[in-house]
């Protein structure tokens, strides 16, 4: 508990400096390539014409939902799975690319994953932005639910900082850890439903099991805003074992910050 | 100078690296008590105490624990068993690069660093130019550190050091890089902030005539021991192994 209140208060006394960080890390992100800010961009949508051109034409598995297309309800989970999977890599890595503030000054190294989270915060929102946009083109003006989707990104932010924070300790004391997390992407995916509608599946016990997959509740979060149109507190159940699941991600990662954080100065 | 409050405080030190054979032991030693280790004993049982205002010199052969000493002032590092005080805002040279975000631009490191020093940004803003003349980088003070020479990287870190008001200022072996006028100029500097701002020294080196125009008090490291503390120039003689 002393750690947790440690951690907190940290945050607290730097959180004009987490600020600045995570602006840094953006233009760092950006600048210096020729297209800049577009690259923000043209990764998503790549990726999406390329699953959609595969479901669609390929695998001929693309159906409508709710009266919205393929394409419409792939986009809202989709996104969140951009910010969930630049998380799960980038945020294990945090502390080992942020070495410098951890061996060559006095800083809060337990912030180091919050800054990370809020500057892919920051391009999700903007992504979000588009998708507002694509939806509106396409003939489906806001609604209340819409609103729903600050709540599930603020979820979002939580459990990857977290993460962040219990990973990126792992991640500075080994490669290997870095290397497993990596090889994790793409099974995660695939498990989560991004792709696919998780209330369609036939076996029920298999469908219980999902609601133990943060990635699917939030993935799944984001379309209750879009294309469901069902409020969080409309699934209690799912929303328990969440915020559960959360609170184990925090345990984890006081553990491991308490754990790790006078030998990591030592080894990077 | 004796009456000035200790900023530094060493109450038996102890610092133990934890060697591992390899990453992947390591990575395990943290799920299990049972993985063999090595005990390096980086600093032994130090204790000293040092008042606002005065210069010390460091002396001590390579792996005899100097480093390690003044990365724990700074705070970068922990010590495994003792207790350490210090007050003071402490701006340390350690290595060259000094913690340079090498992505971001000389300019942008500038304000990065000063600000996570605790400087605000007007404040940053009335020492920036004497910072980017100080570290004679020019032109190349928008471009990313990246690109920058060791030599540059060097200078720019040093000016960056001196000129965010340190109350505390640890230089370790920074001074000997550049060439012959640059040096004599931050050696200029540092005596400039010591004379005017009261600033407390602590300097790491082998040159011991450059240690001698500075400091007053000297400290010998013999592996992780302190072996002397004392006058400068009994230091040297230790150091220099000229007296036993």
């Amino acid at each position: 508990m002393g750690t947790l209140k440690y951690i907190v208060r940290e945050h607290l006394d730097w959180r004009s400096q987490i600020l600045l960080l995570a602006k840094a890390d953006i233009i760092k992100t950006y600048s210096g390539a020729a297209l800049g800010w577009a690259w923000a961009l043209i990764k998503p949508v790549m990726t999406i014409a390329v699953f959609y051109f595969a479901f669609t034409y390929g695998l001929r598995a693309g159906g409508g939902v709710n009266g919205y297309g393929f394409a419409l309800w792939m986009i809202p989970g989709f996104m969140a799975w951009f910010y969930m999977s630049d998380m799960l890599q980038q945020g294990a890595n945090a502390v080992r690319k942020y070495k410098y503030l951890v061996t060559k000054m006095k800083f809060p190294v337990s912030t180091i994953p919050t800054f990370t989270a809020l500057a892919k915060l920051a391009i999700h929102i903007c992504l979000m932005i588009i998708v507002c946009l694509i939806f509106m083109a396409t003939g489906h003006m806001p609604d209340i639910y819409w609103l729903q989707t600050f709540f599930y990104m603020l979820m979002m932010l939580i459990f990857w900082t977290a993460w962040g924070l219990f990973a990126s300790m792992l991640g500075a004391m080994s490669r290997d850890f870095i290397n497993l997390v990596k090889s994790l992407g793409t099974p995660i995916f695939w498990l989560s439903g991004i792709m696919w509608d998780v209330n369609t599946i036939g076996i029920p016990w298999l469908q219980k099991l999902l609601y133990f997959n943060p990635v699917t509740y939030l993935a799944t979060g984001y379309r209750n805003c879009f294309i469901y149109k069902v409020w969080f507190w409309e699934e209690p159940l799912q929303l328990v074992i969440f915020l559960g699941l959360m609170a184990v991600m925090i345990g984890m990662a006081i553990w491991s910050y308490k754990k790790l954080i006078k030998e990591i100065p030592d080894v990077l | 100078m004796s009456d000035n409050p200790v900023v530094i405080n060493f109450q038996s030190v102890v610092k133990r690296y934890k060697l591992y054979k390899n990453d992947k032991k390591r990575f395990l030693a943290i799920f299990s008590k049972k993985v063999p280790y090595k005990d390096k004993l980086a600093v032994n049982n130090v204790s000293f105490q040092i008042r606002k205002g005065e210069s010390v010199a460091i002396f001590g052969k390579n792996g005899a624990g100097k480093s390690t000493i003044l990365k724990m002032i700074t705070g970068v590092t922990y010590p495994t068993s003792g207790s350490i005080d210090v007050c003071g805002r402490v701006s340390a040279l350690l290595e060259l690069t000094s913690g340079f975000d090498p992505e971001l631009t000389g300019r942008e490191n500038i304000y990065l660093k000063g600000q996570l020093c605790g400087l605000t940004n007007s404040e940053i803003s009335q020492i920036e130019q004497e910072i980017v003349d100080f570290a004679e980088v020019d032109e190349y003070i928008d471009q990313p550190v990246r690109s920058y020479s060791s030599g540059m990287k060097a200078r720019l870190g040093f000016a960056v050091s001196v000129n965010i008001r340190p109350e505390i200022l640890i230089v370790d072996e920074a001074l000997s890089v550049g060439d012959q006028a640059f040096r004599e100029k931050c050696l200029k500097k540092v005596r400039s902030i010591i004379d005017e701002d009261g600033v407390t020294l602590l300097f790491v080196t082998h040159s011991t005539g450059t240690a001698r125009q500075f400091c007053d008090r000297g400290i010998v490291m013999k592996s992780g021991k302190m072996t002397f503390d004392g006058d400068i120039g009994e230091a040297i003689d230790i150091y220099e192994g000229k007296k036993r």
